[in-house]
């Protein structure tokens, strides 16, 4: 980003910049179901699509926080809908360690990284979803990471 | 760098001694004389330096005292910033730990560290002389489980020694070895470098301890390099020395819980930054040895392993690059020379610690071996002498 643009960004108001991660089978879905829908909700976030909510390791978390996310959300498919049958399992092990050794201790507030499953039917909660975590993270203002 | 490497007269040593060589097709020797032929470009874009262990075996046995490990870091720099290379798939642990360093060398991160490692007895406080740099520890027990156990057996021979309460940070940072030596991150390193020292200085500390063999080189030998009066405001001691120091001083001695008359005997894996990255002033492998005498009068049985000193095995990691099947390789070889010579392995060096244990989930017939830190090993073997009773010194 040019210098330029960074002071015009500085001078709007500030929003969040989120990280959405989403797994192929089902949260994905869940998303084009609300574009699809017409189901409005803020539009700060990024999607990354995955294969499978396995597949995001805690690294990815951390690399987004320290390159100026403002969130991060990983998604996937509900616990017994997994596409590879235990990919969303590893994630929720692998998730409550990272949050309470590794976020907590860094002194990042843990609402700022989040896990839910949405399936592929689920496109008005996923709209409420982001909505939600948007002003969530809007109410905490901006990570100060530079 | 050119300037750095011209007393090479390629006589090989280096090439020879390297323990890279052993596994791969790695010679410093060639790549010097590519550098002062003028081809420093085509080393720098073939990042093949990314590869180097940072063992330092090479300065040791250079006759000329050419310090490659230096050049590796530079090369690491200019790699990074000059060539744009990406070593992010090199880094073990995809880069986790080196992530963690490097959001707390941001301004506004505060760490909230969780102290629940400290135990009951030890009286610890934010502001006072003596402090315990604990490290990264906390942070690995998301992948390695109990590895806080050395902070929290380094705190209680501290608090057992020093009649003060002793000074734990909460919201302590990393020291920036890895960042420094693995990814030529130099400006991230500085950033770390300064944050510490203005903590060291809010809390009024003079003397730093800690039991990573990694932060005390980097406080004792890089922090001073930057920062020209590091050294004159605090005194760096690694715990192998602070408990030297005060057993010399007749302060503490060493007894032997276990009432058994077998004999264990152990070997001690000297980490490379105890070893070849000090000063040659600094003879902290000795002090290790004269305190492992003492334990043969109680019981045990100290053994050397084949390489020992200066000339001991690389763990096959050093701040997070590289770790593959080479990097096995050399650990295995590592894990041989131990089983022979004892059944119990000391290390000062968290990381070879977690890198040598690692290991044993995958060969068998190397997992009998114990692995501990010095700290784990000491804990149950100092008691205090009371001066009060002057008889039992005599004793």
């Amino acid at each position: 980003m040019s210098k330029a643009k960074k002071k015009a960004k500085q001078k709007e108001e500030w929003t969040p910049e989120l990280l959405v991660f989403c797994c192929n089978w089902c949260s994905y879905a869940g998303a084009d179901l609300a574009g699809v829908s017409r189901f409005q909700y803020p539009p700060n976030m990024r999607i990354i699509r995955v294969m499978c909510s396995g597949r995001v390791d805690p690294t990815f978390v951390l690399k987004a926080l320290k390159d100026g996310a403002d969130g991060v959300l990983i998604t996937g498919c509900h616990i017994g809908d997994c596409h590879y049958i235990s990919g969303n399992e590893y994630t929720r092990d692998r998730f409550k360690k990272l949050h309470e050794i590794i976020i907590k201790q860094l002194g990042i507030d843990g609402k700022r990284v989040r896990l839910e499953w949405v399936s592929a039917s689920e496109g008005k909660r996923f709209a409420d979803l982001i909505t939600e975590f948007t002003n969530q993270i809007k109410e905490l203002g901006p990570l100060k990471v530079f | 760098m050119r300037n750095l490497l011209k007393r090479c007269y390629q006589c090989g040593r280096c090439s020879g001694v390297c323990q890279l060589s052993k596994v791969q097709k790695y010679t410093p020797s060639k790549i010097i004389q590519l550098i002062l032929e003028g081809f420093e470009d085509k080393v720098i874009e073939s990042g093949v330096l990314w590869d180097c262990l940072t063992c330092n075996q090479c300065l040791k046995d250079c006759p000329e005292e050419i310090n490659f490990a230096d050049i590796v870091r530079m090369a690491r720099w200019k790699m990074r910033h000059i060539a744009n290379q990406n070593p992010d798939e090199l880094i073990a642990h995809k880069g986790m730990y080196t992530t963690i360093s490097e959001i707390m060398s941001r301004p506004y991160i505060q760490p909230e560290r969780s102290l629940d490692w400290v135990s009951k007895g030890c009286k610890i406080s934010d502001k006072g002389t003596t402090l315990y740099y604990v490290g990264c520890l906390p942070y690995f027990n998301y992948e390695f489980e109990n590895s806080d156990s050395i902070a929290k057996s380094t705190l209680k021979i501290l608090c057992q020694i020093e009649n003060e309460p002793i000074v734990v940070f909460k919201d302590e940072i990393c020291c920036g070895h890895d960042i420094y030596w693995g990814q030529g991150k130099l400006k991230t390193f500085i950033k770390l470098g300064k944050k510490n020292m203005e903590m060291f200085e809010k809390a009024g500390i003079s003397k730093i301890v800690t039991a990573c063999a990694e932060c005390y080189r980097t406080f004792k030998v890089d922090y001073p390099g930057i920062f020209d009066d590091f050294n004159d405001k605090f005194e760096v001691k690694h715990i192998i020395e602070f408990i030297y120091d005060n057993w010399k001083q007749n302060k503490i001695k060493f007894k032997n819980p276990s009432e058994s008359s077998e004999r264990i005997p152990f070997t001690y894996h000297d980490p490379c930054r105890l070893s070849r990255f000090l000063p040659k002033d600094n003879n902290i492998t000795e002090k290790t040895r004269e305190i492992f005498k003492e334990f043969k009068r109680l019981g045990y049985d100290f053994k050397e392993m084949e390489h020992n000193k200066k000339n001991s095995l690389c763990c096959g990691v050093s701040s997070w690059m590289n770790c593959n099947e080479k990097s096995k390789a050399l650990r295995y070889k590592r894990m041989l020379e131990a089983k022979a010579a004892g059944d119990i392995m000391l290390t000062s060096c968290p990381k070879c610690k977690i890198h040598l244990s690692c290991l044993q989930d995958d060969f068998e017939d190397i997992a009998s071996i114990e692995i501990m830190d010095f700290s784990e090993f000491l804990v149950d073997h100092i008691e205090i002498i009371n001066p009060d009773k002057d008889t039992e010194i005599t004793e």
